[in-house]
């Protein structure tokens, strides 16, 4: 038999014992032939995470640099502190649609030219809003890294929005709302968001709808792109192989002379849910759905929020391929390729969704398993041998995540946009294995109450809406095409005779 | 390409995409390192790759096996990839998802993907793992033991992942389409995923049986990258991985020969949920051994990666007549298919959309591309190898393609120069040799609603 240790990370600044967890899960195995138990680990092995180092141009521009050699790569995106959530709500999609038109034409380049030269760079620029922040930004190799932040300066600054680009970009816009409603997942989604948060900043529906894209005109983007895109709003993260002198530099040329317009940046407190929004039952009847996505949704936590660890814990102990969602849905019953959910914290109080996709017949059935597994989140304390693999999981893909410079400067990014100091890189692993099952437990109870979550199942209604009945009376049934996401009734208005 | 679990892996795609493997080159602004590999083969006929990289605590464990769905037994089409997800049930030595335990549980992370050539496992584990992970490995490669319900409930799964890839999503069912009636003869016109039927039909004998045929030493290769110690490795080898017996029976290979096209076909698909009409017209090529694959790649990026491709700056830009518009080689061991998708623009009629596009292959066909847009090509496909490569499973990734599909493990460094190689009258060269009339299959798809008014095409 062998004699079980359970490690224990030791920390010091800059320098982190990774995975030390999970040594335990090797423990109730029982040694007996040789071949019969898996062999233990060895010791676990440092790791080092690079270190951003910062600084303000003039302007107000902040600029982040993470100097790490390797892969001749650089990934540079330039961020604007705001997205979708300051969208006029009758412009809703207004912002990614900016974000999007950018890269039609400056007045020094037509749309053309920014692709083929961005393209003959072998990178590419990829543009759109998200909430909470718009990305602009180019990964390429490091001997390319010049012209690409030229470009990039360019778009970001001297946009033009021509007459025919702002049409050409508006149809194609259209047409791809209508490709994505096809899908279910993708209705759910938007469903979800005007339930959680009705008529709200983050209600809206990200990229718009019909009647808002068509609505939009040139002097709302000049308007827009004024107001938001200006130094003292923006943060440039430049990351990967590249000395952060020469990187200083680079930026200091194509936004140096960047200028902050006289008014003043407007304020906005953070977004917050309508504050009677409710839970609801609701089935979009779409007949033609050849699957039935199923998603349970409320509100969650704000990034900020000093129960954040306990809340990326808790969400674990959910989601990823061996949490509770997947045991019940997945590897107990084969009920669906995978259930997940999401604690997506925004600078305001984000969402909290939980989704699978199933047979339409089983769509109430997995609504049901969703529910329970929420609700058992804060009926019982997750055993500690439940929990710290969870925690162990949390630690890996974290880890993972800064392997790649996209994933790099992707997390630095996020955390300059809700002004987190970048030492929590460093502390977020001692933060999550300080996670108990008490935690967990009362983070589920204050944040994540099944009570006030609501249901959304799109899919073919017949095969599931008597079931899902039985259980809620109260569900309301929108056919397809009577679904309007414009606002949180859902549902078109009936033509008054 | 099929996975046991939903998620995006770029560079997974990539490499399914056909965007082959690039290294060392003798042009200064590209640096791309070597991948100093160790390589051997055991007595039991298994194949060992290494490659040491210490720059994270983790290492990359990969083992590849020789099948894929085109070796899925009669009537049993998408089982290559049900059995790939059966191995990860019971063994003789773990409980099912005991692989879980031996890799999510400890920060790392396992999956696995099947296509129609091979049926790859991998796992990311901090390195202090290594070990374990071997022993597991050789374990599930030694035999199954999974049980009727543990099956039964799998199976479920992947007719979910059916539902799910080629069912919810608007144009599944075309991505089906095209890998299907693409080819008539080679087994390559069985979809990796299969169908629900004959996923139903699946037996545990089935399991049994495919296990003992392709689940051999002989058959698989073992590639290890990340931070690990070579002296190490090769002792954990002997002890978990050699003793596994070769079979004295032989690996069974198909050699069926898909005949070329002499005569364009023509397919209309009135499917439910299309939002918009789409069609796609597909090439047979050849091998992805075939020296023209480089070139095939080239064409392929110049005609569709990016908007400032020929078809984003013709179909969707200058015409706007599409909303989408791909250009794909789908390189493959026996022979591949170069295919392109186009979703329509609203209100465009599918003829005018096909005559758009036909234009574009006769254009390259006609004129050489220019070299600004061949030295494009070249640096977008060197910088997604350096992404995929930028991770332990990138390189691994990339190595067990060279060694298993292209046959030489070193093409993982040698393949940079030949695309370098690649020249302009090249890729002229090769769109013409294959994207002949005759050579091409075009399908419509369309809108059950547009059965009652009369489209170009035949009826299916």
């Amino acid at each position: 038999m062998k004699r079980c240790k359970l490690l224990v990370s030791s920390f010091s600044t800059g320098f982190l014992v990774l995975f030390a967890l999970g040594a335990f899960a090797l423990c109730d195995v029982r040694a007996q032939v040789p071949q019969a138990t898996p062999p233990p680990p060895a010791a676990p092995r440092s790791a080092q995470f690079p270190k951003p180092v910062e600084r303000a141009l003039v302007n107000g521009l902040r600029v982040v640099v993470i100097d790490r050699p390797g892969t001749p790569l650089v990934t540079a995106q330039l961020v604007i502190k705001n997205g979708a959530e300051v969208d006029p709500p009758e412009l809703a999609g207004i912002g990614n649609m900016l974000a999007n038109l950018v890269t039609k034409g400056t007045a020094r380049r037509d749309a053309t030219q920014i692709a083929q030269e961005i393209e003959a760079l072998g990178g590419s620029l990829y543009s759109s809003a998200r909430w909470d922040s718009t990305r602009i930004g180019v990964d390429v190799m490091s001997s390319k890294i010049g012209p690409a932040l030229d470009i990039l300066a360019d778009v970001v600054r001297r946009p033009t929005f021509k007459a025919d680009e702002i049409d050409r970009l508006r149809q194609q816009t259209l047409d791809d709302l209508t490709v994505e409603l096809g899908e279910p997942s993708s209705i759910a989604r938007y469903v979800a968001a005007r339930v959680t948060f009705g008529d709200a900043p983050y209600g809206k529906p990200l990229a718009g709808t019909t009647e808002t894209i068509t609505r939009i005109d040139r002097g709302d983007f000049l308007k827009y792109h004024g107001r938001w895109y200006r130094p003292d709003n923006a943060i440039l993260v430049i990351g990967g192989d590249i000395r952060s002198i020469n990187a200083f530099t680079l930026a200091q040329r194509y936004f140096g002379d960047w200028k902050r317009p006289a008014e003043s940046l407007p304020i906005l407190p953070p977004p917050k849910p309508v504050a009677d929004a409710g839970s609801r039952v609701i089935v979009v009847d779409k007949a033609d759905a050849g699957q039935a996505a199923v998603m349970v949704a409320r509100t969650g936590i704000e990034r900020t929020n000093p129960d954040y660890f306990r809340g990326v814990v808790a969400n674990s102990v959910l989601s990823g391929y061996s949490g509770r969602l997947n045991q019940e849905i997945r590897i107990k019953r084969g009920l669906s390729y995978g259930a997940s959910s999401q604690l997506d914290t925004r600078r305001g109080v984000g969402p909290f969704v939980a989704s699978a996709q199933t047979k339409n017949p089983s769509a109430a059935q997995v609504a049901d398993l969703l529910l329970g597994e929420v609700s058992r989140l804060a009926t019982a304390a997750v055993p500690d041998i439940e929990l710290n693999p969870r925690k162990a999981v949390v630690v890996g893909n974290f880890a993972r995540n800064l392997e790649t410079n996209a994933g790099l400067v992707s997390q630095i990014a996020t955390l300059a946009v809700y002004g987190i100091n970048f030492n929590e890189i460093n502390r977020y692993i001692g933060n999550a294995q300080g996670v108990s099952a008490s935690d967990v437990q009362s983070f589920a109870g204050s944040h994540l109450d099944a009570k006030t979550t609501s249901v959304v199942i799109v899919g073919n209604a017949k095969e599931f809406l008597p079931e899902l009945r039985q259980k809620y009376p109260q569900v309301e049934v929108i056919p397809m095409s009577e679904l309007d996401l414009n606002s949180a009734l859902l549902r078109k208005k009936q033509p008054t005779n | 390409m099929t996975q046991r679990r939903f998620g995006v892996w770029l560079a997974l795609v990539a490499l399914l995409l056909g965007i082959s493997t690039y290294a060392d080159t003798s042009q200064a602004q590209v640096r791309m390192a070597r991948i100093n590999f160790q390589q051997q083969t055991l007595p039991n006929g298994m194949r060992v790759l290494s490659a040491v990289d210490h720059s994270s605590p983790t290492v990359a464990i990969q083992v590849w096996y020789h099948v894929g769905s085109k070796d899925d037994p009669e009537g049993r089409s998408g089982f290559a990839h049900l059995f790939e997800h059966i191995m990860f049930k019971a063994t003789k030595n773990m409980k099912s998802e005991m692989m879980d335990r031996l890799t999510e549980d400890v920060g790392g992370f396992n999956n696995a993907f099947t296509n129609p050539d091979v049926t790859v496992y991998y796992e990311v584990v901090p390195s202090n793992y290594l070990e374990t992970l071997l022993w597991a490995e050789a374990d599930r490669l030694s035999g199954l033991t999974v049980d009727e319900p543990n099956f039964k409930s799998e199976r479920s799964v992947v007719q979910e992942e059916y539902r799910q890839s080629y069912q919810a999503p608007p144009y599944g069912m075309l991505d089906y389409l095209i890998e299907q009636q693409s080819f008539t003869v080679h087994p390559y016109k069985r979809p990796t995923i299969g169908s629900i039927e004959d996923l139903e039909a699946a037996s545990l004998e089935n399991v049994r049986k495919f296990h003992e045929t392709f689940y051999r030493p002989d058959n698989a290769t073992l590639v290890v990258v990340g931070d690990f110690d070579p002296k190490q490795l090769d002792g954990w080898v002997t002890k978990y991985l050699a003793p596994i017996p070769k079979p004295a029976i032989p690996l069974p290979r198909v050699d069926v020969k898909e005949p070329e096209r002499t005569t364009e076909r023509r397919i209309t698909h009135h499917g439910a949920n299309v939002p918009l009409p789409a069609i796609a017209i597909t090439y047979l090529t050849p091998s992805e051994k075939n020296p023209d694959s480089e070139a095939l790649q080239v064409a392929a990026t110049i005609l569709g990666e990016g908007d400032s491709s020929r078809l984003y700056r013709s179909l969707i830009y200058d015409q706007q007549v599409a909303q989408s518009a791909d250009a794909i080689t789908d390189l493959r061991e026996d022979a591949g298919v170069f295919y392109f998708n186009v979703v329509l623009a609203s209100e465009k009629k599918p003829e005018d959309v096909e005559r758009a596009l036909l234009a574009e292959i006769k254009k390259i066909q006609d004129a050489p591309v220019s070299l600004a847009e061949l030295n494009k090509a070249k640096n977008q496909l060197v910088t997604n190898e350096l992404t995929q490569r930028e991770t332990s499973s990138g390189k691994a990734l990339a190595l067990g393609q060279s060694a298993v599909l292209l046959g030489d493990p070193n093409r993982v460094n040698t393949d940079l120069a030949r695309l370098q190689a690649v020249t302009a009258a090249d890729v002229q060269r090769v769109m013409k040799k294959y994207f002949s009339a005759n050579n091409r299959l075009v399908i419509y798809y369309l809108p059950e609603a547009a059965k009652t008014t009369a489209s170009g095409g035949q009826s299916k």
